[in-house]
């Protein structure tokens, strides 16, 4: 049974323009923070 | 001086090419060879389907672009690979037929110092019976093309539920090992809320059709997702989804044959169904383009360049699943033959799936092939450039840049219905992409950085990096400030 998003949730949370702006700068953050902050390899070097 | 070659002007070879001409000095020449006259953003192809967005705003001609930034361009399709060179010409060279003027169907040597084969994806309908965009009443919305029609017939639609017809629409997969699973999800809940804005939701029965073996999967494995402080499957999360937009799933199905308004599909369990419907949009099976190569004497040495996709720097050893790990996936999209040919994005072989590989009791293989679309496309074609500029400006052969997928971040920002005060949208962000076990015991993933939320901000971040990444493809003023 899958679990159900609230009346609540959705009126004051998910669609609150006010809410989801601050939740647009986090957004864009986290985004940031996983994708800006580099890659590599995960191989061990061979000398 | 070097010269680069570029097969593909999509996300990712376009990619490689700002780089190259922004690191490069104009001594050095970068070509482009790519059939397509357009650069197109290919993440909102998905509102064009549904008739909010104009193919225009999601394209730009790349010839005059091209000519601003000294880039020289082929409008034309590759045909063979050479190397090794021939008797005439005494470096690596790919032959390339012309698409369009005067010289259309004239087949040109495009010599390279080094080649970057940023192809993509063969789009395979035809592995499937019947699958053809246009035909039996199905769509697709994997080109600014198809979109385009995609939103025709879905007005089509629209049109008779508005007259009081019942309409039965049907979104997925269309091959038993698509892979993509995230623009079929972007355009059913797109769709489906279309339908409440035409005031015909009653009047459709949605449905969601995959070959992934839980919903949420997304040829990842599916993901743990930090949701607030507490984590969450995906399947929980998208099944929660679904159920909140009243969107039936028929989920472990490959589908084998289309006909008029009929999908034929058969389950893991070895069972086959159809599933009727007035309008469908299922993803085809992605395949590589065929490509030949040869060797200086002309022999067929296809098999040291591609095994469907190109062979680069990943461990193809045959293993069983639950001895994979992330060290099988490439770092630098190199050739192992030819030291100076690379493959980013989707051009690439990879070394095997990342979900978990599962067969029918009929023996079909059921299951999602491993996506590269997006941001892993961008940031592998950045450090293929990257490492190109380096080998040409050290004159060495070594590569520094790395960039496996079991060490890349990635977000999947999907848009669930558009609009500025209405629109929603699911963010999803995994690190790595690949998921490493032995590294992150719980998850196989960096929880901090795997997280999910849902809401209108998720539609003004896929808004706003449509803006972004059309400004950077368009290589205006700081572009390459904005991150792949």
């Amino acid at each position: 049974m899958a679990q159900k998003i609230t009346k609540f949730q959705k009126t004051w949370i998910m669609r609150n323009p006010i809410v989801q702006f601050f939740k647009f700068i986090w957004l864009n953050y986290k985004i940031l923070s996983v994708v800006a902050m580099g890659h590599g390899g995960t191989r061990e070097k061979q000398l | 001086m070097a010269k680069i070659v570029v097969l593909g002007a999509g996300i990712s070879g376009h990619t490689a090419v700002s780089y190259l001409r922004k690191d490069l000095s104009s001594e050095h020449e970068v070509v482009v060879v790519s059939p397509n006259s357009n650069y197109q953003w290919v993440p909102s192809n998905i509102w064009v389907g549904i008739g909010r967005m104009k193919a225009e705003q999601c394209t730009f001609p790349l010839a005059p672009l091209y000519k601003k930034k000294n880039i020289n361009y082929i409008q034309a399709k590759v045909t063979t690979f050479h190397p090794e060179g021939d008797s005439e010409i005494n470096k690596g060279f790919v032959k390339a037929e012309y698409v369009v003027g005067d010289k259309k169907g004239e087949v040109v040597k495009v010599d390279y110092d080094y080649l970057i084969n940023a192809t993509g994806p063969k789009l395979n309908f035809a592995a499937t019976e019947g699958l053809k965009p246009g035909t039996f009443g199905t769509t697709s919305v994997c080109t600014y093309d198809h979109a385009q029609h995609a939103w025709k017939d879905l007005k089509v639609q629209i049109d008779r539920m508005k007259k009081g017809e019942h309409v039965k629409i049907l979104i997925g997969t269309g091959h038993s090992k698509s892979t993509c699973q995230g623009a079929a999800f972007e355009y059913i809940m797109n769709v489906e809320q279309e339908l409440n804005r035409h005031g015909v939701r009653d009047k459709a029965t949605v449905t969601w059709i995959s070959n992934e073996y839980e919903v949420g999967d997304f040829g990842m494995d599916g993901l743990t997702i930090k949701m607030g402080s507490k984590l969450m499957p995906s399947k929980d999360l998208i099944e929660m989804v679904f159920a909140d937009r009243g969107i039936n799933v028929i989920k472990r199905a490959g589908v084998h044959k289309i006909e008029e308004g009929k999908a034929h599909y058969e389950t893991l369990d070895g069972e086959h169904h159809v599933e009727e419907f007035d309008l469908a949009m299922l993803i085809p099976a992605f395949s590589g383009h065929g490509f030949k190569a040869y060797d200086k004497a002309g022999q067929d040495i296809t098999e040291k360049l591609f095994r469907g996709f190109m062979v680069v720097d990943a461990d193809y050893t045959p293993r069983p699943y639950e001895e994979w790990t992330v060290q099988d996936w490439p770092e630098t999209y190199q050739n192992p033959s030819y030291k100076n040919i690379f493959a980013p994005g989707i051009a690439f072989a990879p070394p095997h799936a990342i979900s978990k590989p599962r067969t029918s009791k009929n023996g079909t293989p059921i299951s999602p092939t491993p996506p590269r679309t997006g941001m892993p496309s961008g940031i592998s074609a950045k450090l293929v450039a990257d490492n190109i500029v380096h080998m040409i400006k050290n004159n060495t052969q070594e590569i520094h840049h790395l960039g496996s997928m079991g060490n890349m971040g990635a977000a999947c920002i999907a848009s669930t219905g558009f609009g500025m005060l209405d629109g929603r949208g699911v963010t999803i962000t995994t690190n790595p992409i690949v998921p490493d076990y032995v590294k992150y015991p719980e998850t196989g993933r960096i929880n901090s950085k795997t997280i999910g939320d849902l809401g209108l901000a998720g539609h003004w971040v896929k808004l706003a990096l449509h803006y972004a990444f059309l400004y950077k493809a368009k290589m205006k003023p700081f572009w390459w400030l904005i991150p792949e």
